[in-house]
């Protein structure tokens, strides 16, 4: 399983439309094997969307995200953890151990939308990170 | 202490002054410490980031303002650093409910009396209206301006990129009101010419004769009063994208130049005595079903084909019912700042009505009835009473002569209890006087699509 974060310096990225980086974690049963740096190579949503596709990612941790974009990445069977702050290793911390849902991860004003707020198919799914 | 008191007391209430003197402000106010903590935030931000004061004060102001430049080139950044000023730069934001909208930001420099650096101050406000206007008058429509969470035009959407960058002929067939031009303008905006004209056309708005000239333009002399060449909207969309509307109305003797233009890549205008090449890409929508017009001999195979190279079909409205709420949201949105109205939403039992309403002329009527709505409404909910009675008229979705079979009776008629409550499943157990478990099962027995 591969998880992205969408990343800036050391923390999560504010808005992830116009995010550049995504730290991708590929995890496995016995746990992370390997971290990779991705390069986001457009700001389009649909070709963005086709991207993380490309990838091979399946959950993408990310902060503020438009709806049209939130919707692109969805229909690609993405699981979207959307409007998250936090410094990167805490928040993989948090997402390992099911504490993304705390205040403290939620950007202001936005906790509605935050955890496992992917609207549509992938709702109420959690990938569980074993090992 | 005593001292203390009154000191304490006056910085309570001029910090309370300061406040009313925000709030009173139109446009988003907030300030930020030499941190870029907020230390103040006013009603107007509030309203426009959907951040409240209580949540906002105290964080960080990219993580509040979420604008698209607070990584790479932050306003309030550039004006500490350099002490100039920033005026009406225009940015995007997204809401705390996932909105992005378009801001016009200023930027100053905060000083005490004594001139000592305390912060900045950041005024912003929604420049939507001005940002839907400039769009509707050049029609930089893209496909983030389609409002949609239903899995058909999710899988469009999916597809719409590589469509875009094919340059292949493409039909768009959907009822009237579905937004067929609205995808058309958005295959052009994201394809490799986008920067080169979109030129609509309806074909079915001018007789055979005009559509000619039209579409092909006319040399001088072609005919009387035609004193100068005229060009046509092929000759205006050169390299760019001609957009033909109602293609299913026009003519057998129109449908055979247009199958040579589109075979050969030549069309000669009017009174020419030679051929011009284009290099135009050809968009057209219908909303008849052209399969059945080729069919009973109106519309030319080949042409059908030539069209037909990618086909995009649009679901009608009342197939799309988990969009009706989107939708509203975003009307509702649109016309308070067209109308400079406060219409919270709409109440629990006008969204019956519209979810029970099927559409005939599907996302226009629904803007329509929303425009009507907001005539009506003072301001709060918009009600039962503020829509056109029309809409309570529930038709039957097929002919009542029609014998159908007991398992599509009872499946249409749950169907119809499901939108009439707004597709709450427990609400419409009770009124169906069954278990909701019985309701489920139904449900998942009649192949029901419930929206997420």
């Amino acid at each position: 399983m591969k998880v992205a974060l969408s990343v800036f310096k050391d923390s999560i990225s504010t808005v992830f439309d116009v995010s550049q980086q995504l730290l991708v974690l590929e995890i496995n049963g016995a746990g992370e094997q390997k971290r990779t740096m991705v390069k986001l190579e457009t700001i389009d949503p649909i070709r963005r969307a086709s991207q993380l596709s490309e990838e091979g990612i399946n959950v993408l941790i990310c902060g503020a995200i438009s709806m049209p974009m939130q919707a692109s990445v969805s229909a690609r069977n993405i699981l979207v953890y959307p409007f998250v702050r936090g410094k990167v290793e805490d928040v993989i911390s948090a997402y390992r151990y099911g504490k993304l849902g705390q205040a403290v991860y939620a950007l202001p004003g936005c906790r509605r939308r935050g955890y496992g707020g992917s609207r549509g198919r992938n709702r109420g799914a959690h990938h569980r990170w074993r090992g | 202490m005593k001292s203390e008191k009154p000191a304490k007391l006056k910085e309570i209430y001029s910090s309370d002054e300061q406040n009313i003197i925000l709030d009173s402000i139109a446009d988003g106010v907030f300030t930020v410490g030499k941190d870029w903590h907020i230390t103040s935030f006013n009603r107007a931000a509030e309203e426009i980031t959907k951040v409240s004061r209580k949540e906002a004060v105290g964080q960080l102001c990219k993580d509040v303002l979420k604008a698209d430049v607070c990584e790479s080139n932050c306003c309030l950044r550039a004006t500490m650093k350099t002490g100039k000023p920033i005026v009406n730069k225009k940015v995007h934001i997204i809401d705390a409910e996932g909105r992005k909208i378009p801001i016009s930001i200023s930027t100053a420099l905060l000083r005490d009396s004594k001139g000592k650096l305390l912060g900045a101050v950041e005024t912003f406000r929604d420049i939507s209206v001005e940002e839907d206007l400039r769009k509707a008058i050049h029609a930089k429509y893209s496909f983030t301006d389609i409002i949609s969470k239903n899995h058909r035009i999710l899988q469009l959407f999916d597809i719409l990129p590589d469509i875009a960058t094919s340059g292949s002929t493409v039909l768009i067939e959907g009822e009237s009101g579905t937004g067929k031009e609205l995808f058309a303008r958005a295959i052009h905006n994201l394809s490799p010419r986008k920067k080169q004209p979109f030129v609509a056309v309806n074909c079915s708005a001018l007789p055979d004769t005009l559509l000619e000239s039209e579409l092909f333009g006319y040399k001088a002399g072609a005919f009387t009063d035609a004193r100068k060449d005229k060009p046509g909207r092929f000759r205006l969309a050169e390299n760019g994208t001609l957009f033909l509307d109602e293609i299913g109305e026009i003519t057998p003797s129109m449908q055979v130049k247009l199958l040579r233009v589109l075979q050969e890549k030549t069309y000669e205008p009017l009174g020419a005595t030679e051929s011009l090449k284009h290099n135009v890409r050809i968009i057209t929508a219908t909303n008849k079903n052209l399969d059945e017009l080729v069919r009973d001999g109106s519309f030319r195979e080949d042409l059908y084909y030539r069209i037909n190279v990618f086909k995009i079909s649009l679901p009608p409205l009342r197939e799309r019912m988990e969009d009706i709420p989107l939708l509203i949201d975003h009307f509702i949105t649109r016309f308070n700042t067209l109308q400079k109205k406060n219409i919270q939403g709409v109440s629990e039992e006008a969204m019956s009505v519209l979810m029970s309403y099927n559409y005939p002329g599907n996302i226009r009527e629904l803007a329509n009835i929303i425009e009507r709505a907001f005539i009506l409404c003072k301001g709060g909910l918009i009600e039962k009473k503020n829509l056109p009675e029309n809409i309570f008229i529930l038709k039957p979705d097929h002919d009542e002569n029609e014998v159908v079979s007991l398992r599509d009776a009872e499946a249409g008629y749950l169907l119809k209890a499901l939108k009439q409550n707004n597709w709450d499943r427990l609400k419409t157990a009770r009124q169906l006087g069954m278990h909701k478990s019985t309701l489920y099962r139904k449900i998942k027995s009649f192949g029901i699509k419930l929206p997420s």
